[in-house]
């Protein structure tokens, strides 16, 4: 009997939990010129909004320190390399310059954050974009001029550039970097389950509830999703695509990724997703990889995808699986025809079930 | 005669502490109540708002604004207010007023119908097939 009165004590407990609904907390606001979405779970409402509020001001404090072309720090910092001068930086800005310098020089400066110059001559350095035709000669020799992370010499707490053509524009680092900081922060107030999107770029901590966080990705071409994946505690998500920053001249696009070799807005793709696991950042194992998490690798590995052609794509692809783990890929190309690795292959959910077939499998990342 | 021996079993039976089978039929009972409560009880807060005027869907509406606005019906004009998440008829040209006096409607799947005006708001959850969008 008594044992009896125990089973049915613990099955009420086990209901009684299992119908304890989870508490959400959602927020919105507009920061870095996007919109920064953060939602998390089963944290009391008034920490909860106290946490995402922290967030949002250091999403803000960042990018007043980071804006290209408004006063900022980098924009001090722009204004002296334009003139050859030495100038104090941040700690926070130098490590940034360091870490930028590393990522730019293992995609063979595809990832380029040295093209400010370039990014503001094709008018991509506003707030709206309107079509810009610029001068053909200006942009040859900004190209020329051959801007490159590794011209600029840090010192302690000072910086120079080399080049006065280097101008940073860290329009493919910073959205990454931000989701970066949110996670470690919000970790260490002790959240477990929390989502961060910041316009389109997302971490994911933890799960929610009992299944890990659903995200859909966005049809280049399309105003809905056209798949889903999950992601896992510490993996982040960011697509580049031609669909979002871009203008229009006589029905040729021109999106807001600059191919730094030639200086115009690249063609041949709609969108390159990846998706990248927590970073171990083991020290001495591979000197490349050092100081790297998974937010500002969702942001900048997906650029120099975006620029290569479907030949060239495999020895990148190869690189960045064995430095970060990188294994699945998603590339959508100009004629709208689909590619994926095998890896994502396996867990992407399609929402239109004619995708599936349409689907074409990258066979270039060997495990 | 044939009476008293059935009260003193029934009288016996009350006394009897409760068997095996009744300890299965409360737990089964109990756990049968929480189930139905845990999955059919909504919670779930609505995210749109339906309107149909007549048998057309006028439109879906955001919930998480603050609005109020007219919508014509074969009597007039009703007047409807969203408030952040919660919306209902404040004023409606028909005799009785029972669209009105429902009140605020909150949660997904709650519908309110003026016949009169052949008006309906209905609350629409968030079937959403993702938690967030990568783009």
């Amino acid at each position: 009997m008594r044992n009896l009165i125990t089973l049915c004590v613990s099955l009420l407990t086990l209901c009684l939990t299992s119908c304890a609904r989870e508490q959400i907390y959602q927020t919105q606001s507009y920061v870095f010129g996007t919109l920064v979405d953060i939602t998390l779970v089963d944290v009391p409402e008034p920490r909860a909004r106290m946490l995402a509020n922290q967030v949002m001001q250091d999403f803000q404090g960042l990018h007043n320190r980071l804006h290209a072309w408004q006063p900022s720090d980098l924009s001090k910092l722009n204004a002296a390399f334009k003139q050859g001068k030495s100038i104090t930086i941040s700690a926070e800005l130098k490590q940034i310059i360091i870490e930028a310098t590393v990522l730019s020089q293992t995609s063979d400066n595809l990832f380029n954050p040295a093209i400010g110059g370039l990014i503001q001559k094709w008018g991509f350095q506003r707030s709206e974009f309107t079509p810009v035709q610029p001068d053909t000669k200006v942009i040859k020799a900004l190209v020329e001029a051959n801007p490159q992370m590794t011209d600029i010499v840090l010192n302690v707490n000072t910086a120079y550039s080399r080049n006065a053509a280097v101008q940073l524009d860290l329009g493919g680092y910073a959205k990454g970097y931000a989701l970066d900081i949110a996670a470690n922060y919000l970790r260490s107030q002790g959240v477990k389950n929390a989502l961060i999107n910041i316009g389109g770029n997302i971490i994911a901590l933890g799960k929610h509830g009992d299944t890990p966080w659903r995200v859909g990705i966005q049809d280049p071409r399309g105003p809905s999703a056209i798949a889903t994946v999950e992601l896992a505690d510490g993996w982040a998500i960011g697509t580049s695509g031609d669909y979002q920053r871009y203008f229009e001249v006589n029905g040729k696009r021109y999106c807001h990724i600059i191919d730094p070799r030639t200086g115009e807005p690249t063609q041949g793709t709609e969108a390159v997703t990846v998706l990248l696991p927590p970073q171990k950042n083991i020290k001495g194992s591979s000197s490349e990889a050092v100081l790297t998490s998974a937010g500002v690798l969702s942001d900048v590995l997906s650029k120099p995808i975006f620029l290569l052609t479907p030949l060239q794509r495999p020895a990148v692809l190869q690189k960045f699986s064995q430095l970060y783990q990188l294994q699945d890929v998603m590339i959508i190309d100009n004629q709208h025809h689909i590619f994926i690795t095998p890896t994502l292959a396996k867990h992407i959910h399609w929402l239109d079930e004619k995708n599936p077939q349409q689907v074409a499998i990258l066979n270039s990342i060997s495990n | 005669m044939s009476l008293l021996p059935a009260q003193t079993k029934l009288a016996n039976i009350k006394t009897a502490k409760p068997l095996l089978g009744d300890w299965l039929v409360i737990i089964a009972g109990t756990v049968l109540v929480i189930f139905l409560f845990a999955n059919l009880w909504s919670f779930a807060p609505a995210t749109k708002l339906l309107i149909r005027q007549g048998d057309k869907i006028l439109g879906t509406y955001n919930l998480n604004q603050i609005r109020t606005f007219k919508i014509h019906g074969p009597l007039g004009d009703s007047i409807i207010s969203i408030q952040n998440g919660k919306v209902r008829f404040v004023s409606s040209p028909c005799n009785n007023q029972y669209c009105v006096h429902q009140g605020w409607l909150k949660h997904a799947g709650e519908v309110v119908i003026c016949l009169p005006n052949q008006l309906s708001l209905e609350l629409l959850g968030s079937k959403k097939n993702y938690d967030t969008l990568n783009y």
